[in-house]
């Protein structure tokens, strides 16, 4: 009875406020004050991206003659013909030092997250916040050693050289991402295994790989974006021969002044993939697969 | 298979500041079904993971059979056999199932990681999914199972292999009672079958006195008692394995010991009982002072003649007898009528069977009667 009473007046005090708050003059103003501040980010981001577009795809005539916002009258794909010229060889080195450069720091992550999340060894937490610290350090503060040592290495103007950089480089933040990860697989699973008769690395790669796949497959995503960005690397180390899409790009920019329709087509090649690959990869970032593994309770 | 040993075995989850179990001595021999029993947190789930080599104790040693597994003196770790090389099978309390394959594959992983022929590996698996109903499940992943499911996946999965050692940590505490009844005889008969060396750790005392050829039942670290089910049952050797053992639980008096015209009673409030004569001579030392006297319930029966008047408070039917609560001065006590009828008096006159009486000490627990 009483708890019934108890519901009925929350209802009505509910009411109440509604009611209070409708006729509130100032909440409908700042309703339109929330719009418009959204429409105005919105037109802000969107407008550039819209004029690249439009620009990638007209002639270069056209672009000194019109808004960049303007649709071309006459559609073409000359930029991106001349853009891929230029373009071709490092968008090949990009692609060759992603793959490999994001396989190889989520490989070495993972294991190093493997050992910090499953392993119990001596100097394990002092190990983790060195590789937290890592992941903070700024890059431009080893630049000179490490062209030095790439040098040495004989190493510089080559992909591998970049490839084994953005491997190391990338691999403290792997750790960190895969981490957790790996914390979230059962120790009991572990145990199991072992008793099993699998030694360290054939649970690794039976049991912890198999079921963190998700998180495999985010690291490397994210991975393979911040190297197909990466400018600062691939300006220093890249070299003439092997120079990455970004520094291209930017090259593009200086030496071809006017030819705005080649640089905003050779943008969009840029841009492409990345968007590409999170639009495919999407559906594997969203669910867990861990279920029905111990006690449902 | 082998007999298993451990001596002096210390552990501790907190570096030495305090000690989950202390100075550890057992022997399980080979072929036994072993059961720790306690109550929760006794410490059975960290013996256990000891003698798999999941966990390392401060101090003790472990053998199997003549072999060592385990040597550890004062932290210092000197042998130790890592648990993929002990050739163990244990079901732990969690199920732990792989959640990536099938039950089928969880079933055949250890004995596919040993590289056993694929025929005897599918042969050994459909006659243990027979045999614990679980032979329409095999292409299911863990997530599609439920709980009871589950555990019968763990308990086949460590049954199918050929070890040296069972260890199953509550096996079957997720299972409804009938298919719980069901799973411990199988799994009984399966390890009679094999006659593998077998741990089993449980809470239920029921599971242990229906399974074990030896019961060791701990509490805080400790062991209390150990034994074969009917040693626990009828010599407890304290009040809290009395207690511990047997469903409902022994009835506990407090009664003084005191000597009248020279022979020996027992006093409570509402009662006295003569001494038997085989307790007369342990009882000698206590004549003045106060014992705890304890009966279990089947031991209490209803008789013309008896020497302890009690009124009926209620009555429990269970089938083939009945479960009287009876009122003895202050006191209710537990009486098991093995009658179809129930008792129609209001006031019942009890006897004890003198031949089960346990006497305690009131100060250390500890057993009087020889
Ligand atoms: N990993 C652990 N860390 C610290 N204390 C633990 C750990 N595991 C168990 N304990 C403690 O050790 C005692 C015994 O635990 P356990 O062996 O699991 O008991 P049981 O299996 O008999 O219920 C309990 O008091 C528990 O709190
Ligand atoms: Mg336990």
């Amino acid at each position: 009875m009483q708890n019934h009473v108890g519901i009925e007046r929350s209802r009505e005090a509910q009411q109440a406020q509604t009611v209070k708050i409708r006729p509130r003059w100032h909440m409908t103003v700042l309703h339109i004050v929330y719009y418009f501040i959204m429409v105005a980010f919105l037109v802000f981001y969107m407008l550039p991206f819209w004029g690249t577009v439009m620009t990638s795809f007209k002639t270069n005539s056209e672009v000194m003659t019109s808004t960049p916002i303007t649709p071309p009258t006459e559609w073409t794909l000359e930029g991106y013909a001349s853009a891929m010229e230029e373009l071709g060889m490092p968008l090949m080195t990009s692609l060759v030092v992603t793959i490999f450069g994001a396989a190889g720091s989520v490989f070495l992550g993972s294991v190093c997250a493997y050992a910090l999340s499953k392993w119990r060894f001596k100097l394990n937490n002092v190990f983790f916040i060195a590789l937290v610290a890592a992941t903070y350090l700024p890059f431009q503060a080893i630049l000179i050693p490490l062209l030095q040592t790439i040098n040495a290495l004989n190493l510089y103007d080559n992909v591998w050289g970049l490839v084994l950089v953005h491997s190391v480089f990338g691999m403290p933040m792997c750790t960190v991402m895969m981490r957790g990860y790996y914390a979230d697989v059962p120790d009991a699973l572990i145990r199991q295994a072992m008793i099993d008769g699998n030694g360290m690395w054939a649970i690794y790669r039976k049991i912890v790989l198999p079921n963190t796949m998700i998180a495999t497959i985010t690291t490397f995503v994210f991975q393979c974006t911040s190297i197909w960005n990466e400018m600062l690397f691939a300006l220093v180390l890249g070299g003439y021969d092997s120079k990455p899409a970004t520094i291209a790009l930017n090259e593009l920019a200086g030496t071809m002044a006017a030819e705005f329709n080649v640089q905003m087509a050779g943008s969009l090649i840029l841009a492409l993939p990345v968007l590409v690959l999170y639009i495919f990869m999407g559906k594997y970032l969203i669910s867990g697969q861990m279920s029905g593994a111990v006690t449902a309770s | 298979m082998a007999a298993i040993t451990i001596k002096d075995m210390s552990v501790s989850y907190n570096k030495g500041k305090s000690y989950v179990l202390d100075k550890l001595n057992l022997t399980v021999q080979d072929g036994e079904f072993c059961v720790f029993l306690g109550p929760s947190g006794c410490g059975k789930s960290t013996a256990m993971h000891c003698v798999a080599g999941l966990l390392e104790p401060v101090d003790g040693t472990i053998h199997f059979g003549e072999e060592l597994m385990t040597e550890v003196s004062g932290g210092k770790k000197k042998n130790f056999v890592p648990p993929q090389e002990r050739n163990i099978a244990m079901v732990f309390q969690e199920y732990a199932l792989y959640p990536n394959m099938t039950v089928r594959k969880n079933m055949s992983f250890a004995l596919e990681t040993k590289k056993a022929p694929k025929e005897e590996i599918n042969k050994r698996v459909d006659t243990m999914a027979k045999m614990l109903s679980i032979d329409h499940l095999l292409d299911r992943r863990p997530a599609e199972l439920s709980g009871g499911q589950r555990q019968r996946v763990a308990l086949g999965r460590a049954l199918v292999r050929d070890p040296q050692v069972f260890l199953l940590d509550e096996p079957l505490g997720n299972l409804d009672a009938k298919l719980r009844d069901q799973v411990r005889y199988e799994l009984k008969k399966i390890q009679t079958q094999l006659g593998i060396t077998t741990i089993y750790v449980t809470h239920d005392q029921t599971e242990a006195m229906t399974m074990a050829d030896h019961i060791v039942l701990m509490k805080d670290g400790h062991i209390m008692q150990e034994g074969t089910p009917n040693e626990l049952y009828n010599h407890p050797n304290c009040e809290f394995v009395a207690g511990f053992l047997g469903t409902p639980q022994i009835n506990l008096f407090t009664v003084r010991v005191t000597e009248v015209n020279g022979a020996l009673v027992l006093n409570a409030d509402s009662f006295s009982l003569p001494v038997p004569v085989e307790l007369v001579a342990c009882l000698k030392p206590y004549a003045g002072k106060d014992v705890h006297l304890g009966i279990r319930p089947s031991d209490l029966l209803i008789t013309e003649d008896g020497l302890i008047p009690a009124a009926v408070e209620s009555i429990e039917p269970l089938g083939d007898a009945h479960l009287v609560y009876v009122r003895i001065g202050e006191q209710v006590v537990v009486v098991k009528h093995a009658e179809e009828e129930a008792p129609a008096a209001k006031s019942l006159k009890l006897s004890p069977n003198p031949a089960k009486l346990h006497l305690f000490d009131p100060s250390t627990e500890k057993r009087i009667n020889p």
